[in-house]
């Protein structure tokens, strides 16, 4: 963590630079979400713009998270507590997903509802 | 006693206490956030309704964005202020962030405020409408067209409420109150609405009801609709209740003691089927209880409920408390003073099931049969969309659902002042024809007021957003654009509003450290340093949330 007033000036000037990224980010994301020569793929929403959306909102949370948030330079505890929030949330995610698939039941994500007897594997 | 190591790191974690605090609890956090937004993909992918996809106003969430990052920023310099012992710039930009959150949340508060007066409402064929209700105006007022009405043109309830223009007509015959859950200021209102219309609200029969074993209290028939009244037969009935429950009570434990005692050894559970309480013994211990009262409306009077309060049919109806009326449901229309977009997508959804062209049951649908002014702007649409369809098929693209099926405010606006052979989209954009949007419309919606002038090419009429009667049978369910109306619009206003507490109460944290931090400051400024770095993780992690948030739900 900086703590010379030298190094604390260092890392004033990074922070408004990271600032500015990200406001051109923010615009950047509402520039590819509205402005038809920049729609990829089908015309409307389909799935590149979702990846594209999310993966510029990815790299603008981990600029806040490395950088204002001094992940960068954090001791490796902390990774470990933050990162197992994820991981927990990935196993949420993935409970609730089975919830509504069944691939054990059925070929490829059948829809887990009984009766519905498409792709049927017992 | 001190509190260890909140400047001194620990040797074994190498960090003070509260860094790791705060991590775990953004670890927790990440799960509460990362449920709620798991849920929202699942229900937006499993959706058996048209999502709607960008409908929100998308500035106000820009500027949100932008106000958040900004504040982010100025909140480690707020930090990094104290780790220089610079007083002075740490209270300016940590005003500066907690004036930034103010923003936030004012800007939050229009949207919701616009969305909370904005309303939808589905026809039984899935034909969507959405606008405004026009309010009652008092008896005798009379606009010009184009002309809004002053407030004391507007006509208000007994509690100084506006009305909107979607009332249910009743006309009363018959009414049953319920014993216990009658609704004192419901009962209130409909007698004083009886005495204005010179009808009388009577006992329908005798009552009589036993107060106690050897007492009883009767009401005529034909005694008036009274709160008095109708307490002295809840209390009766409420004592007739306990009464009969303690009788059948002791009769069901010796019935119990009679069946153990015939059969010796047996066990409850082998005994419970033959175990009844003995009605023909305890009937003449019971007393008499009255559920509801019946009264008569002498003559059959017209009252007004709102659709929340009352589930009406075409002879009957129950109120919200458990009155039950019987009489005839009247002209009750929901009349929409303006209609500012149609959405024919569900009922599109619906046709494709079965197998029919939805072009075919768009023009069979109430709402561009009965409704020349809509079924115009329909045709209009067509024009355009095939204008979009030649020039997306040039470049191998289709129109999406929203272009074929929705006519939002702005191309209702343009149609209405565009002849249909002057119908054109403009090249290269991409999207059916809008009228110009002005500053103010993009954060409170279509301006009203200011469009209603807007000249017909007709040269007979004005106005951009058409005029709607419903009545009563073609509304299926309407709402305002809130929680209730659809799933998106749930999940909407949970992660925001719960996004929105984070920003409130981070914003207070910082304000704690910014009014009262001073006596830290000169005492143990490490420390104070510390804390407001722990507050500004927190604000961080508000601001990353909020980065997910405004993509996911205003841009896709």
């Amino acid at each position: 963590m900086a703590d010379s007033p030298e190094a604390l000036q260092k890392s004033l000037r990074l922070y408004k630079l990271i600032g500015g990224v990200l406001f051109v980010g923010t615009v950047v994301t509402v520039m590819v979400a509205t402005i038809p020569w920049l729609d990829f793929g089908d015309h409307g929403f389909d799935a590149i713009d979702m990846i594209i959306g999310l993966l510029i909102a990815t790299v603008k949370a981990t600029l806040v998270a490395a950088i204002f948030m001094h992940l960068n330079h954090e001791k490796r505890l902390i990774y470990w507590l933050f990162g197992f929030g994820f991981v927990a949330a990935f196993f949420l995610v993935a409970l609730i997903a089975l919830a509504k698939w069944d691939p054990i039941h059925y070929n490829g994500f059948g829809n887990g509802i009984p009766g519905s007897e498409k792709n049927v594997r017992w | 006693m001190e509190i260890p190591y909140i400047v001194t790191p620990r040797k074994d974690t190498g960090l003070f206490n509260s860094k790791i605090a705060i991590w775990l609890f953004l670890a927790s956090e990440v799960m509460l956030f990362g449920g709620f937004f798991s849920a929202y993909i699942f229900l937006r992918l499993g959706a058996d309704f048209p999502w709607p996809e960008r409908t929100l106003p998308v500035l106000p969430g820009l500027i949100n964005t932008f106000v958040l990052i900004f504040s982010s920023v100025t909140v480690v310099f707020a930090w990094a202020a104290l780790k220089m012992r610079q007083w002075g710039k740490f209270q300016i930009f940590m005003s500066i962030t907690i004036a930034c959150s103010a923003v936030f949340m004012v800007l939050k508060g229009i949207e919701y405020n616009v969305k909370f007066h904005h309303q939808a409402v589905r026809l039984p064929d899935y034909t969507v409408v959405e606008g405004h209700l026009g309010y009652k105006l008092k008896d005798g007022v009379k606009l010009e067209h184009g002309q809004q009405p002053a407030d004391e043109q507007i006509a208000r309830n007994a509690k100084g409420k506006k009305l909107e223009e979607n009332i249910i007509n009743f006309e009363v015959a018959e009414v049953s109150f319920n014993t216990l859950r009658f609704e004192r200021s419901w009962v209130e209102a409909m007698m004083a609405r009886a005495m204005e219309k010179g009808a009388t609200i009577k006992l329908a029969e005798k009552i009589t009801l036993q107060t106690a074993p050897g007492e009883s209290v009767s009401f005529d028939a034909g005694s008036a609709l009274g709160l008095d009244l109708l307490a002295s037969i809840r209390k009766a009935h409420l004592a007739a209740r306990e009464n009969n429950s303690a009788v059948r009570t002791d009769n069901l434990r010796e019935q119990w003691t009679k069946a153990h005692a015939a059969n010796p050894g047996k066990r409850d559970w082998e005994l419970a089927d033959q175990v009844f309480i003995d009605t023909a013994a305890i009937a003449d211990k019971l007393m008499p209880e009255q559920p509801a009262v019946s009264f008569k409306v002498e003559p059959a009077t017209t009252f007004q409920y709102r659709p929340r309060d009352l589930k009406e049919a075409a002879e009957s109806g129950t109120l919200r408390d458990g009155t039950a009326l019987k009489g005839k449901l009247l002209e009750s229309p929901m009349v929409f003073h303006y209609v500012d977009a149609i959405d024919f997508r569900h009922l599109v959804m619906k046709a494709e099931e079965k197998g029919v062209d939805p072009k075919v049951a768009i023009e069979n649908s109430w709402l561009l049969k009965e409704n020349p002014a809509l079924k115009q702007i329909w045709d209009k649409q067509q024009v355009a969309l095939a204008q979009l369809t030649a020039e997306l098929g040039a470049k191998g693209k289709v129109p999406t659902a929203k272009d074929n099926y929705r006519i939002g405010w702005q191309e209702m606006a343009y149609y209405s002042v565009t002849k249909i052979e002057d119908v054109k989209i403009t090249p290269k954009k991409y999207s059916m024809p809008k009228a110009k949007e002005e500053l103010n419309e993009e954060f409170f919606g279509p301006d009203y007021a200011l469009r209603e002038l807007a000249p017909h090419p007709d040269g007979k009429h004005f106005g951009a957003f058409p005029h709607l009667s419903l009545p009563r049978e073609q509304v299926q369910f309407a709402s305002k654009f809130a929680p209730a109306w659809n799933t998106y619009y749930a999940v909407y206003f949970t992660m925001t509003g719960l996004h929105g507490l984070h920003v409130i109460g981070g914003a207070l944290v910082l304000a704690y450290y910014l009014f009262f931090g001073k006596k830290m400051y000169l005492s143990n400024p490490e420390w104070l340093a510390n804390r407001v770095e722990i507050g500004g993780l927190f604000w961080h992690f508000v601001d990353l949330v909020w980065i997910f948030l405004f993509p996911i739900l205003y841009l896709m």
